[in-house]
């Protein structure tokens, strides 16, 4: 028997500097969800995922829904195999659900984005989300500073870059300094610690200003104690009104979270997280 | 811009990559240098055929043209015609003494007959003449033997046999001089600076010698007797063509006539046996013509071929010849044609052969895109995590795959300009490193050997440590440069461009500048073609893939 889904009332964050909307209202966050007033930034409906393992199909996801409100920090617990990574990735556009209406659907600020073209989907995933990985995935040819503005790059061509270049490696370092990174700009990846690392990804996943942040197990390859300074960061960049969809196996961790959303067997636990149909 | 980035990140991280643009650098090399080679023997072959022949040849093998005078000055009245020369061709037997040796030898040469000063007037048969002092601003090296000799008779002594070449004249009565190929006296010896010095440190050829030369004459009726001409070697010439030097005598055309019997005879009645009062004029087996400054050698021909047609049907009437005097009109056994095209049995199978060579060489584009392709797969490979994160903030495939194809183009660029380099060296110094081959300078040795102890005390102290890469990189060079050292210190004074095998007594080193540019570019586009898989790999990586496992 699975243990109930927590809401946690989100933080109450004012809008930020970058015009970012704030976090709805505690009472609509925690109460039914589903209103007109705080439609989903970010929502999946009764997804289906299934992997196929030579002659073997593998469902991951059972029809798993969730709904992600603008400004909320939602915490998706899980044990490692019940779907989490794989709902993580199709929220993120890198992966599809099933084919066919069976397969369920993901919207982002209410359009289809699971069936969005090559291209727009490329531009989805540089624009509106940033992604955080367990193992930080920082390019190791490339030092701090050039990790973090690789985004600002992969959105532009030639000509935009170049006319964007100073502001956007102006607003990395800034970013990378107030990570207390100021003075590994030049350093690669493997001169780094675990939390360093981390840190960078995190401000690459940030770069772009994304309008949701999703993390797959930020702090699992970290000590508890540098684990708590990433979900700090985490969470005060949530505070400044960024929506946060983390992954995580550790309940403990989750907690820091507005929302936990259980995942269990490839279905969500917590029926209330699916907003009423319209 | 994350392409650009990205592409040279990976090349200047790691070391395979430079290990391609070296092997594409010595693909291209590799090329260059044959074909520059091929290229440089054709257009020697090209230049020697006109400094030796002139622009346009008429050429009467069978009987030879008759009242040729008039003919060479019908034409030298022509503004086209800058010089004609006749000539007298044949084969005969040279009987060469070599004192030195206490021995004669016999050996088939071509000799020509000329009238000298208008030999030299269509031809540069002057500046062929070897015992003549330098030429103005050239400088002799210390080992050519005609240094020496300028130390022994002076320049002016020089200028005198130059003087005796020009003009065929031994100087002693009722003996004709001769001009024989460099080559063909086996005395003479090839030195490493490209001179040639006689054997014994004497000219064999000095006043003191004659040789006799002898020959079928082309006339004389079925069963002709042998015809035979002692004659003074008054100098020796090079025109840089082996098979020319090796074998071609230059005499005065009476003498030539004489030996093939095509000089000018009075007619005899036969019911009678007495003179007529007509004569069978002396002939010409080719006549050799210079083109004026600015004329090309087909429209010298086409107004040499029109002038001989003239001028052949004044002389078929001509009633102070004997009968049967006849001109034979082109296409009858004569034939007018440019240097080029009278060349064309030699010239045109080089020109197949090195298109062949160029058409197999391109092998190495395919071994470019190869190379390319099998270290870049290795690279997707190993990069596929990288890739995943790529595609995660957003870079698209076209994006993936640019990354990789620019880094092919680089590769590529990279070793064209590396194989340029290593080609233009190679071909300017083509006869310095040959030289050096064949007689390699001992410190060679030394440094080599030097390096191959060290490289034996690197093996002795990987041996200790037991790692496997490291013995493996030492005992090769242990191997490699101790192998080298071995061979430049027991080899030496081996000849392998010997102009006695060769065409030409130098390796031509002509870079090409068309092969070059050509190969270039093939060797950069196979490049970037040998990416293209590797690149559609990449781009193909499907993200959740590759990040899911760590």
């Amino acid at each position: 028997m699975s243990e109930p889904a927590v809401d946690v009332p989100p933080a109450d964050a004012a809008a930020d500097a970058a015009g970012r909307p704030s976090s709805p209202a505690p009472a609509a966050a925690s109460g039914p969800v589903g209103t007109a007033v705080d439609s989903p930034l970010i929502e999946a409906r009764d997804i289906r995922k299934t992997y196929r393992m030579g002659r073997v199909d593998v469902p991951v996801l059972r029809g798993a829904s969730i709904a992600v409100r603008p400004g909320e920090f939602v915490a998706v617990l899980g044990a490692s195999g019940s779907g989490k990574s794989t709902l993580l990735h199709l929220l993120a556009d890198l992966d599809r659900p099933d084919p066919g209406p069976a397969g369920g659907e993901i919207r982002f600020r209410g359009e289809r984005i699971d069936t969005m073209s090559g291209r727009r989907r490329d531009r989805f995933r540089n624009r509106a989300v940033g992604i955080v990985f367990q193992f930080y995935h920082l390019l190791p040819e490339l030092n701090v500073l050039e990790n973090a503005v690789l985004p600002a790059m992969i959105g532009r061509g030639r000509l935009a870059w170049l006319s964007v270049r100073g502001a956007a490696r102006a607003r990395a370092r800034e970013m990378l300094e107030s990570f207390g990174l100021g003075h590994r700009l030049d350093h690669r990846p493997s001169e780094l610690s675990g939390g360093e690392r981390q840190r960078v990804a995190i401000a690459r996943a940030l770069m772009n200003d994304p309008d949701v942040l999703l993390a797959d197990e930020p702090t699992g390859n970290l000590d508890a104690a540098t684990g708590a300074e990433i979900l700090d960061l985490l969470t005060a960049r949530h505070r400044a009104g960024l929506t946060v969809v983390m992954v995580t196996h550790d309940r403990g961790i989750a907690e820091q979270a507005d929302r936990i959303v259980f995942l269990r067997e490839g279905r969500v636990e917590t029926p209330g997280d699916v907003p009423t149909p319209h | 811009m994350y392409h650009a980035l990205l592409a040279n990140r990976y090349l200047t991280s790691r070391v395979i990559p430079l290990v391609a643009v070296a092997a594409v650098g010595l693909c291209v090399a590799l090329v260059i240098i044959v074909v520059s080679v091929m290229s440089g023997f054709l257009e020697e072959v090209r230049s020697s055929g006109r400094t030796l022949i002139g622009d346009v040849v008429i050429s009467a093998p069978i009987d030879g043209i008759p009242a040729y005078e008039q003919l060479v000055e019908t034409l030298e009245a022509e503004p086209v015609v800058a010089a004609a020369a006749p000539v007298v061709d044949g084969w005969g037997l040279l009987r060469m003494p070599y004192p030195d040796v206490g021995a004669k030898d016999t050996q088939p040469v071509q000799f020509w007959g000329v009238d000298p000063a208008r030999y030299a007037a269509v031809t540069d048969y002057g500046d062929s003449l070897y015992w003549a002092p330098p030429a103005e601003g050239a400088e002799l090296s210390e080992t050519d033997f005609r240094a020496r000799l300028i130390d022994a008779i002076g320049t002016g002594g020089l200028a005198d046999w130059r003087q005796a070449g020009l003009d065929l004249d031994s100087g002693r009565p009722g003996l004709a001089g001769a001009v024989l190929g460099l080559h063909v006296s086996k005395m003479n010896r090839r030195m490493p600076d490209g001179s040639v010095t006689p054997a014994g440190g004497d000219l064999w050829w000095m006043p003191r010698h004659t040789v006799q030369l002898t020959s079928l004459p082309k006339a004389g009726g079925p069963s002709p007797e042998p015809i035979r001409e002692q004659l003074a070697v008054v100098n020796e010439f090079r025109s840089g063509i082996f098979l020319i030097d090796n074998n071609r005598i230059i005499v005065p055309i009476e003498v030539a006539q004489r030996l093939t019997m095509l000089d000018a005879a009075e007619e005899v009645d036969p019911a009678t046996d007495e003179p007529t009062g007509r004569i069978d004029p002396a002939r010409a087996t080719m006549v050799l013509v210079r083109g004026a400054d600015g004329t090309t050698a087909e429209q010298v021909r086409e107004r040499v071929s029109a002038i001989y047609a003239e001028w052949g049907a004044t002389i078929d009437g001509d009633e102070g010849f004997a009968e049967g005097v006849l001109v034979r009109r082109e296409g009858e056994g004569v034939r007018v044609e440019t240097w080029e095209e009278q060349q064309a049995g030699f010239i045109g199978p080089i020109e197949k052969e090195r298109e062949l060579m160029r058409t197999l060489f391109s092998l190495v584009y395919v071994v470019c895109a190869g190379l390319v392709l099998s270290i870049f797969w290795a690279i997707v490979y190993e990069k596929t995590r990288d890739i995943g994160v790529l595609r995660a903030i957003g870079a698209s495939r076209l994006g993936i795959a640019m990354i990789f194809i620019r880094y092919g183009l680089i590769i590529g660029i990279l070793g064209a300009f590396v194989g340029l380099g290593l080609g233009a060296l190679v071909v300017r110094n083509i006869n310095a490193i040959h030289d050096a081959l064949g007689d390699p300078p001992t410190w060679l040795g030394v440094v080599l050997a030097v390096g191959a102890a060290g490289s034996l005390a690197g093996l002795i102290a990987t041996v200790r440590r037991g790692r496997l890469l490291p013995l493996v990189l030492a005992s090769l060079g242990t191997l490699v440069l101790g192998g080298l050292a071995a061979a430049v210190l027991l080899f030496s004074g081996v000849t392998i461009w010997n102009p006695e095998t060769y065409y030409f007594d130098r390796i031509p080193s002509r870079m090409d500048g068309f092969t070059a540019v050509t190969t270039m570019v093939g060797a950069i586009l196979f490049s970037v073609l040998g990416a293209f898989f590797p690149a559609a790999r990449a781009a193909d990586t499907d993200p959740v893939g590759a990040l899911r496992y760590e």
